[in-house]
């Protein structure tokens, strides 16, 4: 099966069965991404079954975080029940953010589907004909090519490998839904949990190379300070990140400014100094705020006008931080955030 | 008697540039200088506040890039106080008007600070510095410049520049040809070594047949992309592909606001509308707004665009977005008779109530 043939499949698989959820009233609402004008794929909340013509609930990019389009309107519980067609890492993220308080996921069923990977956008922009292929890794976005996450996130998710072509139930809500679908089928998924775990064992190795490569490259406190010197702080890392909602991120507050004297004191201390200032603050602070909840999805590193690989190197402090709280973001909802959980006796090897 | 001043120098404008700067510091008569330089990565360039003199000489005056816009980077300095001694800042002539902007708005102080700009040829686009063309296109600058360059006609500084560096003309130059506008330039001059001090032609003799080229790029750049005119539908399909990364507001020199009308509580859609919109309408881009404020920063902003391309370049999905704001500013400082940086006294349009005017777009 040929990347655009697998990607078609699922497409008209997920319409399918969105088609039935919406049609049948099971759900009152959809958010999917659809075809928009320009070769574009703009996220939809449809309510009306017509509307799923234009929908391509696996785009070959990623404009928006799915999580992100989901945040803008799930605040307040909604009223009716909602289905969210998304890849692994937005189902991720949207967790993530109902426990920052985000998204109020009660009355929400998140459906993912085993993840090809997504174009560049950059790549995407030049040849609008590129299909994301899963084996030719030079085809997606390079967090895609070293992503684990890649299938089985949500309530339910679409397998597509080890000859499956169902939805597998992963919650009791996912359950529920293919119930009420008349979709509930006993079949053996062990073929298909093989091949996840041979892709995800790929995927790892490409990984620690890639880990290395980056740790290689820039070493230390010079290393990001080389990494971020093409950064002019356009800051859209940080705008189309779903884990980073502040209204007003701290390094925009006014209480920050600092006089025009402060930046020649700074400059006389080393010569010169650079401007804008504090490129390595603003980077440095998103990676202590967010890394915790990085699903690694890349968006940050799609956006970067100065191509900067800085998805990987969030996602690389990211291993390192989780890896010290025990914590894996988006996997559970029940588990509490490290950041917000409060424990007399912990970390004790960081002490003096 | 300061009137078409002009410092010539036989060595290179480069190599004159840094002498001049080296001097102004060492002689103490500037604290700093404001500058482009390459950062230790190739290819990378950042604007530095540099006041040891010996790294002047890393200083790239009018390299043909802009990571920032230089009125961005300056605001930042000064908009908690001015400057108490000499700064010389090297800015290309729509960084001072976004800067005189600024100013007016209260985001920076123009004190103290010594203008060195220049007769400006335009920026290459950060992207096509990034890939492995990067030599090939520094080397033919006038064939990859930013569209907005293409179509300045602007490229002469204003009042508020102190020197004019010759660096776009129409024939090219032996050595360093720069214009002393004030006395401090003639004083700062007259202690440099190694020049002539003469008499010259107005700059704009030297740059007529480059006027006339931008002014034909404009003209065409005005005829060919779409305008509200084309209807809304032309604007939906214009920002379809917008990730609402909002680099292009992060990298406005006029984008000031510290909080953007278009992220408040106030202004940003609440969830019950949202889905409320998607239940009458059947269906509803998420998440909502894109086309709000696109149109919102083009209402706050075409009175003031100072048409520096930056939107454009910092655009991760190649939306023409300076060349709409370009043509929006073309009509909108044309029929409110305001131009932008031109002159420090003039008040911003969106700050001045006249009770009688614009009377021929009203009912």
């Amino acid at each position: 099966m040929s990347n655009t043939e697998s990607r078609k499949e699922i497409n008209s698989i997920l319409i399918d069965i969105v088609e039935k959820a919406l049609g049948s009233g099971i759900i009152g609402s959809v958010m999917v991404p659809s075809r928009g004008p320009e070769n574009s794929f703009p996220w939809t909340l449809i309510s009306d079954v017509s509307a799923l013509e234009r929908a391509e609930p696996l785009p070959p990019v990623m404009s928006v975080h799915g999580a992100k389009a989901l945040a803008s309107f799930t605040q307040s519980p909604s009223d009716g029940r909602l289905l969210a067609v998304m890849r692994p890492c937005e189902a991720r993220a949207a967790v993530e953010l109902s426990k920052l308080e985000q998204i109020n996921l009660d009355n929400i069923i998140l459906l993912t589907m085993d993840c090809p990977g997504a174009v560049p956008l950059s790549e995407y922009g030049e040849d609008g004909t590129i299909e994301p292929d899963l084996h030719h890794p030079d085809t997606l976005r390079p967090l895609c090519r070293q992503c684990i996450e890649f299938t089985s996130k949500g309530d339910l998710c679409l397998a597509i490998h080890g000859g499956l072509s169902m939805v597998v139930p992963l919650t009791t809500r996912g359950d529920e839904l293919l119930d009420s679908l008349g979709m509930k089928a006993e079949s053996d998924t062990s073929a298909w949990k093989e091949w996840a775990s041979g892709l995800g064992q790929e995927r790892e190795i490409t990984r620690t190379e890639s880990t290395d490569n980056l740790q290689k490259a820039y070493n230390g406190l010079q290393g990001l300070i080389e990494a971020f010197s093409g950064c002019i702080s356009c800051r859209s890392c940080r705008t189309v990140c779903p884990i980073c909602y502040c209204r007003l991120c701290f390094i925009d507050m006014k209480d920050r400014r600092s006089p025009a004297s402060e930046y020649l004191e700074r400059s006389r201390n080393s010569g010169a100094t650079r401007l804008m200032s504090d490129t390595l603050l603003f980077h440095i602070g998103r990676m202590a705020h967010m890394s915790l909840s990085c699903v690694s999805c890349g968006m940050c590193e799609d956006a970067c006008p100065s191509d900067i690989p800085i998805g990987r190197l969030v996602s690389m402090v990211s291993d390192n931080t989780t890896e010290l709280f025990d914590y894996n973001a988006g996997s559970n909802s029940e588990d509490p955030l490290p950041l917000n959980t409060f424990r007399l006796e912990e970390l004790h090897e960081y002490e003096d | 008697m300061i009137e078409n001043s002009v410092l010539i120098s036989t060595s290179s404008t480069l190599d004159t540039m840094r002498r001049l700067l080296t001097q102004l510091l060492e002689n103490r008569e500037v604290d700093s200088v404001f500058a482009l330089r390459e950062t230790r990565q190739e290819g990378r360039y950042c604007y530095s506040l540099i006041t040891d003199p010996s790294l002047v000489s890393e200083v790239l005056p009018f390299h043909p890039v802009m990571p920032v816009q230089g009125a961005r980077a300056l605001s930042n300095l000064t908009i908690t106080e001015p400057f108490d001694r000499p700064v010389a800042a090297l800015l290309r002539p729509c960084e001072i008007r976004a800067f005189v902007e600024n100013v007016k708005q209260s985001q920076g102080s123009l004190e103290n600070i010594f203008i060195i700009s220049c007769t400006c040829p335009g920026v290459i686009p950060a992207s096509r510095l990034l890939g492995e063309e990067r030599d090939e296109v520094l080397r033919n600058p006038d064939e990859n410049i930013r569209n907005a360059c293409r179509a300045c006609t602007e490229f002469i500084p204003g009042a508020q520049a102190d020197m004019t560096v010759i660096i776009a003309s129409d024939k090219p130059l032996d050595g360093a040809v720069i214009y002393l506008h004030s006395e401090r330039a003639v004083e700062t001059a007259e202690k440099f070594d190694s020049c002539t001090l003469e008499k010259g032609p107005p700059p704009t003799e030297l740059t007529s047949e480059l006027l006339e080229a931008r002014g034909k790029a404009l003209k065409e750049l005005l005829r060919d992309i779409p305008a509200p005119g084309d209807g809304l539908r032309s604007l939906v399909s214009l920002f379809s592909a917008c990730i609402g990364c909002r680099g292009c507001r992060e990298a406005c020199p006029l984008c000031s606001c510290v909080l953007c009308d278009y992220e408040t509580a106030r202004t940003a859609h609440s969830p019950e509308l949202v889905r409320a919109e998607a239940k009458r309408k059947g269906s509803l881009r998420v998440p909502s707004g894109t086309l709000q404020f696109q149109l919102g920063r083009l209402m706050h902003i075409s009175p003031i665009c100072t048409s520096c391309g930056q939107c454009s370049d910092v655009c991760p999905v190649d939306i023409p977005v300076s060349d709409i704001f370009i043509r929006a500013a073309n009509l909108v400082q044309e029929s409110l008779n305001y131009f932008p940086g031109r002159d420090t006294d003039d008040t911003p349009p969106l700050a001045t109530f006249v009770e009688k005017e614009l009377l021929d777009i009203t009912d």
